[in-house]
């Protein structure tokens, strides 16, 4: 009697193992007949999601063969950790956007992702939607491209232009030394103000580096790559000046350390980080907020000896990738879809419309489709004319192990005054050594 | 009809252990297998690296910190959160109208997302908010809240407790009606009124609802994510880094999928055993009171 029990128990759990297992959904493939279906995972951002749905219905109208599955990835507890998840359990797409850099590093690191000139018709691809400059720095360390860029933000600093004509200066400062000018002028002038406001500068969080390290850093060593697959080749003259710089400002209280709302908009701070996503926010909240007026963008500023006209800065960009997991019909068709979509300027156009991302091109501020919108959006073309001086964030297995290094030996000890910049650096270079070993 | 009964017993179960065997005891012991592996998430391949994972944790600077940030925030949690529920619930049970309207005002913030709230905390704590304006101007106090690792913990745990003390308010509110009337009526006969009343005869009443509320803010405890998350990322230096915080870094940041599930494991055994020890002493204590 009781082992009739058991076997019951056995044949329920057996079953219930079957019905897990069959969970997990397939990603559908060709039918046999010529057609193939792919799934297409667009960032979690209505604007971005809405943009390849209409490209996905329009490509559909001319290739009657080709099924686009068009959705959101899942972006709990990050889109990151969706897309891990994903892959973990069979569920992938043949193809995503919101790929970093870094983040293809990983999935290229275990396979996950295929190298993209690979696919027929690549060069062409390239060719067509004018990014030669701006891929070069995509290149991984093993000579493959696994991400094709979509966007691409120079990122910038603003300055308050009206405080800069208060304190007697008439252009937003260039290098160090004017940087420093300034904020003793300023000192002088509003005690309570400071140069720049930035909680994140004595916080670890790795991906805060990008927005203030890597900014200055990319300018003082005019774009010097930082790590290059499990080498450290950064160089240290550029490092230790940018420290150097984030120490004087600290020490001179010129930095604000604290969380704070708006610092930048309400005066309390004069120079700011920023993404071109900023603007549809200050049209919303901070009308007053006019370029030429109230506000200048400019390039990071550079060490003296630096020079200014041919500077770099950080690049935050994020790209597509087509996965490893997908069929090879999926994986080419996803890319003839792809290649549609960029052989034709006006849909970049449309993105720029519709997402205020300027897409990774080096014609963008020359390539007539784009300049009426620039014209009318001038706070776009700073951003635009500086996409190919964009460096893209590092590509490693362990940016994240980095890029947490280099904000607790270096950027957050310096701020803090703990450590002196030439100390830091030696720290710094110790520690992220020991994480590419 | 034993036997019609028992299958009638399995078939009403089903849904629960079928739920509980895909949704529990798979995950469990896949996660248990993946403790002992360098898997990364997403590689095909991956090797068993025995109890590597487990040795590397027990030395990890931010698994130490985690364990011992936990019971920090339990010994600010707990008190603030049990008393303030208690004192809410005694509060709303002697309303002589409105007691269901106010449990449920008290519980909305429970409902709450917790991204949301901590948000609205950042935004009070901010350097320039009204408030800390008003500190500066009015006594020149300048207090960096998130930045202190003495106030950044405290903070987190008042928020905590600010979310759940509504909802263990309404568990101690139960207690509180489920108390007979004529005990009451027998204390004041013996002369009880008052606070003697409430500490002699109303907290030993309320004992289950007592011990009940303290399990689940100290079960709690181990679960931290958000707040911390959104609020401080677990610093200042560490002091509001928890198991949650350290796990998801480990998984999801870094892709050591094998290590963070050895992380995931090595918690569930102090989550149980931390409830373990807080169980016996408050049987032990509820024991040596006769309750």
């Amino acid at each position: 009697m009781k082992k009739i029990r058991y076997y019951r128990l056995l044949v329920l759990l057996f079953v219930t193992a079957m019905i897990a297992s069959g969970c997990q959904s397939e990603s559908s493939s060709g039918e046999g007949d010529g057609s193939v279906e792919f799934d297409f995972w667009a960032a979690p951002n209505p604007s971005q999601q809405v943009f390849w749905e209409d490209m996905a219905k329009q490509y559909m109208k001319e290739n009657e063969n080709v099924k686009i599955n068009v959705s959101p990835m899942p972006e709990s507890p990050s889109s990151e950790a969706g897309i891990q998840s994903a892959i973990a359990a069979g569920n992938a797409p043949a193809i995503s956007e919101n790929i970093s850099r870094g983040f293809a590093a990983q999935l290229a690191g275990s396979s996950a992702i295929v190298p993209m000139e690979e696919f027929e018709g690549y060069d062409e691809l390239i060719q067509e939607r004018k990014m030669e400059e701006t891929i070069a720095s995509w290149k991984f360390a093993d000579d493959h491209q696994y991400v094709l860029p979509i966007y691409s933000n120079a990122m910038l600093f603003a300055w308050r232009t009206d405080i800069l004509k208060e304190l007697g200066f008439e252009e937003p400062p260039k290098t160090y030394a004017e940087v420093l000018a300034v904020g003793e002028k300023l000192k002088e002038q509003y005690p309570k103000k400071f140069l720049w406001s930035r909680a994140d500068l004595v916080k670890p969080t790795w991906w805060a580096r990008w927005f203030d390290f890597f900014m200055l850093y990319n300018g003082a060593s005019e774009g010097n790559n930082f790590v290059e697959g499990n080498e450290f080749v950064a160089n240290k003259e550029a490092g230790v000046q940018t420290l150097q710089l984030l120490k004087d400002l600290s020490e001179k209280d010129l930095l604000l350390t604290r969380e704070a709302t708006d610092p930048f908009e309400t005066g309390q701070s004069i120079m700011m980080d920023i993404g071109p996503w900023t603007f549809s926010y200050w049209a919303e909240k901070f009308p007053e907020m006019k370029l030429g007026e109230t506000y200048d963008l400019t390039m990071p500023p550079v060490p003296e000896g630096v020079d200014y006209e041919n500077t770099k800065t950080f690049a935050d960009t994020k790209g597509l990738s087509i996965y490893a997991s997908a069929s090879k019909e999926q994986q080419q068709a996803a890319f003839d879809f792809v290649k549609w979509v960029y052989s034709n300027p006006e849909h970049d156009l449309e993105w720029l419309k519709q997402t205020n991302l300027p897409p990774a091109r080096d014609d963008l501020s020359t390539n007539e489709t784009f300049t009426g919108y620039l014209d009318e959006h001038p706070e776009l073309q700073e951003y635009a004319n500086n996409i190919p001086n964009a460096v893209p964030p590092i590509d490693s297995e362990v940016t994240v192990e980095v890029q947490e290094v280099i904000g607790t030996e270096a950027v957050n000890p310096v701020v803090k005054g703990e450590k002196d910049p030439e100390q830091a650096w030696s720290d710094m270079t110790d520690a992220i050594n020991k994480v590419l070993k | 009809m034993e036997r019609s009964n028992a299958r009638l017993g399995w078939l009403f179960a089903s849904p629960y252990l079928i739920y509980s065997l895909i949704f529990f005891l798979f995950p469990l012991l896949w996660a248990t297998y993946l403790a002992f592996t360098n898997w990364n998430l997403i590689a095909p391949d991956y090797e068993f690296v025995g109890i590597q994972n487990f040795i590397q944790a027990f030395f990890s600077e931010s698994v130490r910190a985690a364990f011992f940030v936990t019971y920090k925030f339990l010994a600010m949690f707990v008190p603030i959160v049990v008393g303030g529920s208690l004192l809410l619930a005694v509060i709303i049970n002697s309303l002589p109208k409105f007691k269901g309207l106010f449990s449920v005002a008290f519980f909305l913030p429970y409902l709450a997302s917790g991204v949301a709230s901590a948000i609205v905390v950042n935004g009070v704590l901010s350097y320039n908010s009204p408030f800390n304006i008003w500190l500066r101007d009015s006594f020149g106090l300048d207090i960096d809240w998130l930045g202190s690792s003495v106030l950044a913990p405290l903070i987190i745990a008042l928020m905590m407790a600010w979310k759940f003390a509504g909802y263990y308010a309404l568990l101690f509110v139960a207690g509180l009606e489920s108390i007979p009337k004529d005990v009451y009526e027998a204390a004041e006969i013996d002369g009880a009124v008052g606070w003697k009343r409430f500490w002699h005869v109303t907290i030993p009443m309320l004992y289950p609802s007592f011990y009940t509320v303290t399990i689940l803010a100290v079960g709690l405890m181990f679960g931290i994510f958000t707040e911390p998350y959104v609020l401080t990322g677990g610093g200042p230096d560490l002091a509001t880094h928890t198991w949650q915080l350290e796990i998801y870094t480990q998984a999801f940041e870094r892709l050591n999928a094998g290590y963070g599930t050895a992380i995931a494991v090595i918690n569930s055994f102090v989550t149980f055993g931390s409830i373990l020890v807080f169980r016996k002493i408050l049987e032990k204590w509820g024991a040596k009171h006769g309750w």
